[in-house]
């Protein structure tokens, strides 16, 4: 434990260290010639050990072309060096969070790389930590977007602190990259809990939330796509097969019924549980197509209806009590 | 535990696996006629195995297989060289050993290795031949492996070939400038250190260090280059270019050697006069041998070698590579009396003296007062009794000179020399023989001469009082009647020895020869330019830059600062490219100039939608195509799709979008009308 705290520490020293690409005012990070790091790759050492017999080999035995062919692969070497450099340099890179997750989903990141070159860049990969997207070229003149995914391990605001943009162009022998400073967010909602007590109904009996199998006998009130916990006896497969995607037939017995998910009422003491288990609630009250609200210390969302918000209540969840502006609405994502 | 799943993107594709036998193929092909049918075999079978696994994949060995084939091309070169480290079992356990890989290619790791090994091959190579068409050649695989390289690391494009042969090209053109810079400014070693099993017993035709009957006609029939000369002052005349080689002392009668002759002798070589001077420089083929050939007299020598007493110029070490060297000889001269041991070594005869030899010469001696005058008689007599020059004479037994003299009577230089040297010593004129070069052929293209094998000659020095050694040589002294040109041109077939002015007219073999003198000069350049390129050239290159002084380390400190410049002259290249707009920017610039000269100018704090919310209003018969415009530009220039449709289908609309300006609505005034509004949608746009 102390040692992966002191490895953390190293980490985060040497992250001070190195120089990283500052975000522009317009969310657009250039990638300047000061901020790039190089080093040989494994081949690239294995080019350069065999360089080395061959060198010492043609002075010995006074072979000239021995050497002329060293000093070509070497100086190829050299050349290919400056050219992993040169394919970040003047990269314009912007980074935007994914659609927010759910905590143990993977947080998707996109990334669009704009090459104002005549030439094309070639095999460029961006990611962070150890993930990483597939290398892409972007042709010349031309802009391209790649995502990657990080493990979403925690609810709030997940923050890209910085990404990483790689090369190895145009050998292999050398991979060039630079951090860049994003200020990228995703927002991880906290993870649901499997199962949730139902929460208490505004009228004051409480009622089984679960989806109700008396459903299919109410009144269909419409159709809407497909959300995540919709029962799949809702789902129109009619309208499936004829290729309109998934659509949820809805039906209008469960309105006019509200209810309110409240932290209060929970008894488990883990803050973190509580939420999940709150989550859950949401989510169930948002499929059962009720009127709700939430009550969480210091926070009020009203009872309304739809999915804009049950956004809204999932992100009151995702922030509670969030080390970073609690109060603040998140962006629009 | 090896990891059996390897990533997707490191396995490597059929086509790069092809690529790269392929390649490995073309890089060990032209080694095969030094390699042992065996080793080629089993290379050979290695091959079959790597193609044939590309169609089957279960042809491909497993590894208890894999290592079994390795032990057996390990016994395979040990059995067919004895070691597998000399210069041909080592280049054989390569070769092999690389060949092995092939059939292991897991991950492109794999592939990069081979390839990077093949530039190890290709230098390999380079110990056995350094011919300028081999160069070329592997030159050319070498790039193959570079492009492969780039293209194991790129991503499957469309015109892939062609994208990796770009970069490459790119990569190989600015490597260019530098790799000729280290070439010439990279310190070299003056001598080896270390040696190591590379096989010297080449063939090397040449002359031989003694004189036998029938032994320079083996030269004479070869028309393989000896040396080069590169005069410069005009060149001398074609009969005093007498390339003097190796001095023959003693004789047994059948066999001339150069004897006891002290080559390290306390006695300097000295001429007592001299004139007409003569720099020159020669480029002298590998012999193997130590001697160097110089014109008849040398007056200096050059670095790293002795001159003896007798003139011959010996080098320290046998000549391996081409060697480059300048002296200075005077065309007339006159040598210094020799000392009484040297005098003594010149007169002695051999036991197969003939009665008839020497009432020959004493007959002579009657006729003639002094030495000079025999030596005279000698030469009058070769050239008024039947003495023909042939390249075909009859063979002589056990007394060769008798039988020369008295009957066959046919023969060339090294019979008349020989002889002629006996008959001297048998009249009491110290005679020694000598052996070199005669002529050589101007090569006008590359302004120097060409001195082959088949210019092989043979001549005699006689020592005469007050005039010290003289050259004579008998053979010129036959009558030109009685050479026999067509034993020479049966021999020698046509057009190969200048000695017989054969010649051909006519214009295309006049084109043969013109293009075969072309050929050596690209050879003479290639050899004197990147073959023989020497530290001592380094240094004189320096001393011209007035940095002799400094050194080796002026040199390394020159080769720093160059590179350093070189790389930043390639920097700059790389920088100077123009960065262009973004294509979508581009293409909404034109939008916008197209709306200005229609009259309706974007002001500089509005956004595309309010700009088009505005022209709408203003213009109602452009709404559609303005709504249609901004449909495609603005999700794609501030959403997360890729833009390489969209601006090609900005561009198609723009195409069409020609408004016209009309006069009757007051733009500025409507432009300016809506103020708030553009500022909250450019807000909402961002």
């Amino acid at each position: 434990m102390t040692k992966r705290r002191a490895e953390r520490f190293a980490r985060r020293w040497l992250r001070g260290l190195l120089r990283r690409v500052p975000c522009g005012r317009d969310g657009i990070a250039r990638v300047g010639a000061r901020e790039i790091y190089i080093l040989p790759t494994r081949t690239g050492f294995l080019f350069g050990t065999v360089l080395m017999v061959m060198l010492l080999g043609s002075l010995n035995y006074q072979n000239n072309l021995g050497l002329l062919f060293t000093f070509f692969l070497a100086s190829v070497g050299v050349v290919a060096m400056h050219h992993a450099w040169f394919n970040l340099l003047g990269i314009l890179v912007q980074v935007r969070g994914g659609p927010p997750v759910f905590a143990g989903e993977t947080a998707s990141y996109e990334v669009t790389l704009r090459n104002s070159r005549r030439h094309p860049r070639h095999d460029l990969r961006v990611g962070a930590e150890r993930e990483f997207a597939r290398p892409v070229s972007v042709p010349a003149d031309d802009q391209l977007a790649v995502s990657f995914g990080l493990p979403a391990r925690q609810r709030g605001l997940q923050r890209l602190e910085e990404l990483r943009v790689e090369t190895r162009h145009p050998m292999h022998l050398f991979r060039a990259w630079c951090h860049v400073a994003t200020d990228a967010e995703t927002l991880v909602f906290p993870h649901p809990a499997r199962h949730a007590p139902a929460p208490e109904y505004a009228a004051g009996n409480p009622q089984r939330l679960h989806p109700s199998h008396k459903k299919g006998t109410e009144d269909y009130m419409g159709s809407r796509s497909y959300r995540r916990g919709d029962s799949p006896r809702h789902i129109d497969w009619k309208a499936f097969a004829r290729e309109r995607g998934l659509v949820v037939k809805e039906y209008g017995s469960e309105r006019g019924r509200e209810v309110w998910i409240d932290w209060s009422q929970l008894g488990v003491p883990d803050p973190e549980i509580r939420l999940g288990i709150l989550t859950r609630q949401v989510l169930d009250a948002s499929d059962a197509k009720v009127r709700f609200g939430l009550r969480l210390p210091g926070v009020v969302e009203g009872l309304a209806q739809g999915a804009a918000h049950t956004q809204r209540c999932l992100t009151r969840l995702a922030l509670f009590e969030h080390a970073q502006d609690v109060n603040q609405p998140p962006r629009a994502t | 535990m090896r990891k059996t799943s390897i990533n997707l993107l490191e396995r490597p594709e059929t086509g790069q696996i092809l690529a790269l036998s392929l390649l490995l193929m073309a890089a060990l092909l032209p080694l095969t006629p030094f390699l042992k049918g065996q080793v080629v075999g089993f290379l050979l079978l290695l091959f079959g195995v790597r193609i044939a696994a590309l169609k089957w994949s279960a042809a491909l060995p497993a590894p208890w297989l894999r290592l079994l084939l390795t032990l057996a091309g390990i016994a395979n070169c040990l059995h067919a060289y004895q070691s597998l480290t000399g210069q041909y079992g080592g280049t054989a356990l390569l070769a092999t050993m690389l060949v092995l890989k092939l059939l292991e290619l897991n991950s492109k790791r794999d592939l990069r290795l081979v390839a990077i090994l093949i530039g190890f091959l290709t230098v390999v190579q380079f110990l056995f031949d350094q011919s300028l068409p081999l160069v070329l050649y592997l030159g050319a695989v070498v790039l193959g492996a570079l492009t492969l390289l780039v293209d194991l690391n790129g991503q499957p494009q469309a015109p892939r070939l062609r994208s990796a042969l770009r970069v490459t090209t790119r990569l190989a053109l600015q490597a260019l400038p530098l790799t000729l810079v280290l070439f010439v400014l990279f310190p070299r070693l003056s001598s080896p250190i270390w040696t190591l099993g590379i096989d010297s017993d080449q063939g090397l035709t040449g002359m031989s260090d003694s004189m036998e009957p029938g032994q320079i006609i083996e030269l004479v029939l070869n028309t393989e280059l000896a040396f080069r000369v590169r005069f410069d002052a005009p060149p001398p005349k074609a009969d005093q270019l007498y390339w003097r080689g190796l001095v023959l002392w003693e004789t047994d009668g059948r066999r001339w050697t150069p004897g006891r002759f002290p080559t390290q002798s306390t006695a300097s070589a000295r001429l007592q006069t001299s004139s007409d001077p003569i720099d020159y420089e020669i480029l002298l083929e590998p012999t193997k041998q130590k001697w160097l050939f110089a014109l008849d007299m040398p007056i200096n020598k050059p670095d790293k070698s002795i001159l003896t007493p007798d003139f011959r110029l010996l080098a320290r070490q046998p000549i391996t590579s081409a060697k480059r060297y300048r002296v200075t000889s005077a065309l007339s001269y006159r040598t210094e009396e020799t000392d009484p041991r040297l005098r003594e070594l010149a007169l002695r005869l051999p036991d197969n003296i003939t009665p008839r030899m020497r009432t020959l010469v004493s007959n002579w001696q009657i006729q003639t007062a002094g030495d000079w005058e025999l030596v005279q008689r000698g030469l009058a007599f070769f050239n008024r009794e039947e003495f023909r020059y042939t390249l075909l004479p009859p063979r002589l037994g056990a007394n060769p000179a008798d039988e020369f003299l008295f009957e066959t009577r046919s023969g060339y230089c090294e019979h008349y020399a020989g002889s002629f040297a006996l008959l001297m010593r048998i009249g009491g004129v110290p005679s020694r023989v000598v052996l070199g070069y005669l002529g050589g052929e101007v090569n006008r293209i590359g302004g120097y001469h060409m001195v082959l094998q088949s210019n092989a000659h043979a001549w005699v020095e006689v020592l005469i009082d007050g005039r010290g050694w003289v050259r004579v040589d008998p053979t010129a002294a036959v009558d030109p009647a009685r050479v026999d040109h067509r034993s020479a041109s049966r021999v020698l077939g046509t057009g190969n020895s200048v000695r017989f002015d054969l010649d051909p007219a006519g214009p295309i073999a006049g084109l043969v020869k013109q293009m075969r003198l072309l050929a050596d000069t690209i050879d003479a350049t290639w050899q004197s330019w990147v073959l023989d390129f020497s530290a001592a050239d380094q240094l004189a290159l320096l001393d011209r830059l007035g940095l002799g002084p400094f050194g080796e380390y002026g040199l390394a400190a020159l080769m720093v600062l160059t590179v350093s410049l070189t790389l930043a002259l390639i920097l700059l290249t790389l920088m100077r490219e123009r960065t262009s707009l973004d294509p979508l920017e581009t293409q909404y610039a034109r939008f916008c100039q197209r709306l200005a000269q229609a009259g309706l100018p974007r002001l500089h704090n509005e956004g595309p939608n309010a700009f088009g919310r505005r022209v709408c209003v203003a213009r109602p018969d452009l709404a559609l195509a303005v709504g249609q415009f901004l449909a495609i530009y603005v999700p794609a220039r501030f959403g997360p799709y890729q833009s390489h449709t969209s601006a090609a289908q900005l561009a198609r609309q723009l195409r069409r979008f020609r408004p016209r300006r009309r006069p009757s609505v007051p733009s500025h005034r409507l432009g300016a009308a809506t103020p708030a509004k553009r500022s909250r949608s450019k807000s909402s746009g961002r």
